[in-house]
């Protein structure tokens, strides 16, 4: 389907786990190191074993030099979109603009529940992850007059000052599998963030699914290149055989991430499994690779849409 | 006196190159401030705390942050309902573990993170949320009589800072301050603002103050928690020698109302050996192990030693001691209490080999006591050891062992009840060679699944298929592992202690008993509660052969004619407790060393009269103020006319 153009991006999805919290910043260091674009870290603040993954992200972010740095994704019910506007403002200032937004409704209300948070049906979470998300842009508007009032069924900000000014556009970047939320993903959201294994039907929800984003898109008058697509793989393998997708030898990696950018627009692979070889080949041999083949192929599909253009024209 | 100068600053870009000169130029502390008198927003105080910690190395970090929710009011503890509308209010028990975390990541820098709470739960501390920070903030441009009259308590004090320059002028001010000052700080306010009340931090002796650990010490996370337990003691000491073990005796004199625990290898299920607060005294240290005498077989071993290290240092010799069946155990809890192992049945247990040992008493005095010495501490050692002292050595006579077979079995039954009292049939009456100890949870979909640990004491493999065959038909045999090795190899399977320590969390719920003998009606019952699902962990261990040779007054631990030891764990305890009820009129006695129900009934069942008695009239005499009470304590203070008549009469006897 749709190759919506975007360049590559390659990079890590970090357990946050407490126990091995040196490796988990370790191996932040190495995917920086590795030349990668992306040090992610899922958010579950109500699983006692894992890493405030903010407090994490501000830590390793100034341990490393170049790589950007994002929750895969943020819990709003137990982030409160201020709180978290201003975190990850402050963020992007420190780092120098290297951190992104990733956001999501809520899952496990029960650990929510328990840590203080609000009980929300899954219905409920989309509204309120809109309201969020328009408060949080509304915080890092510092240009935009006056201070920021909001209010709405789910947040109430009254008169709220602006700011802190982000170092770069903060992609807002969206976990989303149901259609309420992907259609909310194309109305707002810069990016969309899922997880493969999460993915009903794997890699064939992905066209389905960018045609919601891409619909809801284009309803709201944006252009469907305005969403990034990302993508996490929770089980990865580097392998001498192959045993499936993104499981095999380096190469039959490349082929995948291709046909995942090429025939299903994905721009974005974030690869989970904590292994610091992976990381590293995957910087410094796989994504120069599929940089390579996915430019030469589109390289190519230009000239041929040029070519066919050209003998419409003539015909 | 300490003193501890910083500088606070602004959350802005800039902060980690003012941190990196306070740091660089010897500063003790940097705290992030936010002024509120801006235009816009300022940077997230905390997000710049984070940041800054992981550009420093040294450095303590603080943040100064008023208006937002109570500092770290988490763990566990709920505090008012937060208004789950309000976009600019985060979660408090989030903030908590914001803490927690930074704690994790940049060990004993986070200042005001607060002492380690009693009541709440998870490893890290939690500030009151009414108390004033840690330091005091001096006004901009201070000068050094400004420094030197707020620092006067002792009082960390941050200067506020906004250019490299106005470090430098600080750092400049610190240490001239410092050279009227007699002596540097030991630890930092950081450090000194976990520290727990009630404990005179300043006097623990001098001969251990270098390897006490305190909660805000960076080696803290490595002796807070034992194997099955969490926990966040106030202090823990640790002894080398036995003159510091009374040191640190003394210490814990001084202060009679903390909990103390005492730990060797910090497996203890019922000894306590942490606590929320308390003190400990970790013997781990004192790990020695020496030959004494190669003719008798006469072995020296310190406390903190465990037994993978024990029947490491004994195998060149062509020797053994049976220990319990996991060697990752510390000698000095085990070698006190019982030691019902894989070479029980034909060498008896642990504390039948033991031919002295040598403890500090409650009052600091070190004793020897042996069959000679002090006969009735020899006795009393032997079975209830944490009620009397800490012992600093042991003397076992050890066994000429040669190479065992062992064999791990796994069957799986569908009928559980009828696989229990195969087993018990084929255990119990095999050879006295041949221990084997079984193990079970849950049934699963109908089926159970078995394991079997088994040493075989002979050395001649066609022995050691012989005697194992009977237990390949307990179920269906799933998967085997059987092989003649040294019995070093057999405790070599535990994995060492790493170095952030045991990972314990919570409060083990754990059940033991002795079961005279296996009968089908035991067998039905306890399939019963294993179908309840209250049980996870289920364990026979199988006693006779030499352990029953010893007369049942020859020492504290008077059960010898059982034929199993029980042991079942569970999460809910009190759940645990109504399954395990009915089990009770099955046994006869329990093994205090898996057993974490602290009722007083309980003590009977450990030691039953005429033990109790003997033991509470000897408490009486070396340890009336009860200092030993970590563990199934004996207290010396109960009157006579309560435990009967036994006791009178071995008063008068003695």
């Amino acid at each position: 389907m749709t190759d919506y153009g975007h360049d590559l991006r390659f990079g890590t999805f970090i357990t946050p786990s407490a126990q091995g919290a040196r490796r988990a910043v370790e191996l932040a260091e190495a995917s920086d190191r590795a030349g990668l674009d992306l040090v992610t870290f899922q958010d579950h603040p109500y699983q006692a074993s894992f890493l405030d993954t903010s407090t994490l992200l501000a830590y390793v972010a100034a341990r490393t030099e170049r790589v950007h740095l994002s929750a895969n994704v943020a819990s709003l019910p137990l982030r409160p979109p201020a709180v978290l506007a201003r975190a990850a403002a402050s963020l992007d200032v420190l780092s120098g603009g290297r951190f992104e937004l990733g956001i999501g409704a809520g899952a496990f209300w029960d650990g929510i529940a328990a840590m203080g948070g609000r009980r929300l049906t899954p219905g409920q979470g989309v509204d309120a992850l809109r309201e969020g998300i328009a408060i949080i842009r509304d915080l890092w508007d510092v240009d935009a007059p006056g201070r920021v009032s909001h209010h709405g069924r789910y947040y109430d900000v009254a008169g709220a000052k602006r700011g802190p000014r982000p170092a770069h556009d903060i992609g807002v970047r969206v976990g989303a599998y149901k259609p309420r939320m992907l259609a909310l993903t194309g109305e707002v959201g810069d990016g969309w963030l899922p997880s493969l294994e999460y993915l009903d039907r794997g890699v064939a929800s992905l066209d389905p699914s960018n045609t919601r984003i891409d619909d809801a898109a284009l309803a709201a008058g944006r252009s469907p290149r305005d969403v990034r697509r990302l993508l996490n793989f929770m089980r990865v393998e580097l392998s001498p055989v192959s045993r499936g997708l993104l499981s095999g030898p380096p190469e039959q990696w490349v082929d995948d991430l291709a046909a995942l950018a090429l025939d299903h627009g994905m721009s974005a692979f974030l690869v989970a499994g904590d292994d610091p070889v992976v990381a590293e080949r995957l910087g410094a041999e796989i994504a120069p690779a599929v940089r390579e083949l996915v430019a030469r192929e589109r390289g190519a599909r230009e000239s041929g849409a040029g070519e066919s253009g050209a003998s419409t024209t003539a015909a | 006196m300490t003193i501890e100068i910083g500088i606070r600053i602004e959350p802005a870009a800039d902060a980690a190159d003012l941190a990196a000169v306070a740091e660089a130029r010897g500063l003790d502390l940097v705290v992030v401030g936010a002024r509120r008198d801006v235009d816009h927003a300022p940077l997230d105080p905390w997000t710049t705390a984070a940041w800054l910690a992981g550009r420093t190395a040294r450095i303590a970090v603080g943040v100064d942050e008023p208006a937002r929710a109570p500092r770290g009011a988490a763990f566990g503890l709920r505090d008012e309902a937060p208004d789950p509308r309000d976009a600019e209010r985060p979660i408090a028990s989030v903030i908590g573990r914001a803490h927690d975390s930074l704690d994790v990541l940049a060990p004993s820098r986070l200042l005001g993170a607060g002492a380690p709470s009693t009541a709440g739960a998870g490893g890290g501390g939690r500030a009151d949320a009414a108390s004033p920070p840690p330091w005091r903030t001096a006004p901009a441009g201070a000068t050094l009589d400004d420094l030197t009259a707020l620092a006067a308590d002792g009082v960390p004090v941050v200067v506020p800072a906004d250019t490299p320059a106005d470090v430098e002028r600080i750092a400049a001010l610190a240490e001239e301050l410092r050279g009227l000052a007699p002596s540097r700080p030991s630890r930092s306010a950081a450090a000194r603002a976990r520290r727990a009340a009630g404990i005179d931090y300043d006097g623990v002796p001098e001969s251990l103050m270098d390897a006490a650990v305190e909660p805000g010490d960076a080696a803290y996370r490595s002796v807070s928690s034992t194997y099955l337990r969490g926990g966040a003691p106030g202090l823990v000491l640790r002894p080398r020698t036995v003159d510091e073990v009374a040191d640190a005796l003394a210490f814990a004199r001084r202060h009679p109302d903390l909990a103390l625990g005492i730990r060797s290898g910090g497996h203890g299920i019922s000894g306590r050996s942490t606590s929320r607060g308390g003190l400990v005294i970790d013997v781990g240290r004192m790990n020695t192990i020496e030959v004494l005498d190669r003719e008798r077989r006469l072995v020296r071993i310190g406390p903190g030693a465990t037994w993978k290290q024990v029947a490491a240092a004994l195998h060149p010799f062509g020797w053994a001691l049976g220990s319990g069946d996991y060697g990752g155990v510390g000698v000095g809890g085990l070698a006190t209490a019982g030691g019902i192992g894989l070479l029980s049945r034909q060498h008896g247990l642990t504390i039948d080999h033991l031919r002295a040992v040598e403890l500090v008493l409650a009052d600091g005095r070190s004793v020897r006591a042996s069959a000679d010495e002090h006969p009735d501490l020899f006795w009393a050692v032997r079975g209830a050891g944490a009620n009397f002292g800490i012992a600093t050595a042991f003397e076992f006579e050890v066994d000429e062992v040669d190479d065992v077979g062992w064999a791990k079995l796994a069957l799986v039954t569908p009928d559980l009840e009828g696989s229990l009292l195969d087993f018990g049939r084929i255990a119990s009456t095999a050879a006295r060679d041949t221990t084997a100890f079984l193990v079970t949870g849950r049934p699963q979909e109908g089926q159970s699944v078995i394991q079997l640990f088994a040493i075989v004491d002979d050395a001649d493999p066609e022995v050691v298929v012989e005697r194992l065959t009977p237990f390949t038909g307990v179920g269906v045999l799933a998967q085997q592992e059987a092989a003649v090795v040294p019995y070093r190899d057999v405790m070599a399977q535990a994995a060492d202690v790493g170095p952030d320590g045991h990972r314990g969390f919570g409060e083990p719920v754990s059940r033991s008993a002795f079961l005279p003998v296996l009968t089908p009606e035991f067998a039905a019952d306890a399939a019963a509660l294993l179908e309840t699902g209250l049980v996870h962990f289920f364990e026979l261990r199988t006693m006779g052969g030499a352990i029953a040779d010893v007369a049942s007054d020859a020492m504290a631990f008077p059960h010898r004619s059982p034929a199993f030891q029980v042991t079942a764990m569970g999460a809910d305890a009190a759940a645990l407790t109504a399954g395990w009820d009915g089990l009770r009129h099955h046994f006869d006695g329990l093994y205090l060393s898996f057993e974490t129900d602290r009722s007083p009934e309980r003590l009977l069942d450990a030691f039953p009269e005429p033990v109790l008695g003997r033991l509470r009239a000897l408490k009486r005499r070396y340890d009336p103020e009860n200092r030993f009470r970590d563990n199934f304590n004996i207290d010396p203070t109960v009157a006579a006319a309560s435990v009967g008549s036994h006791e009178t009469r071995w008063e008068a006897a003695s």
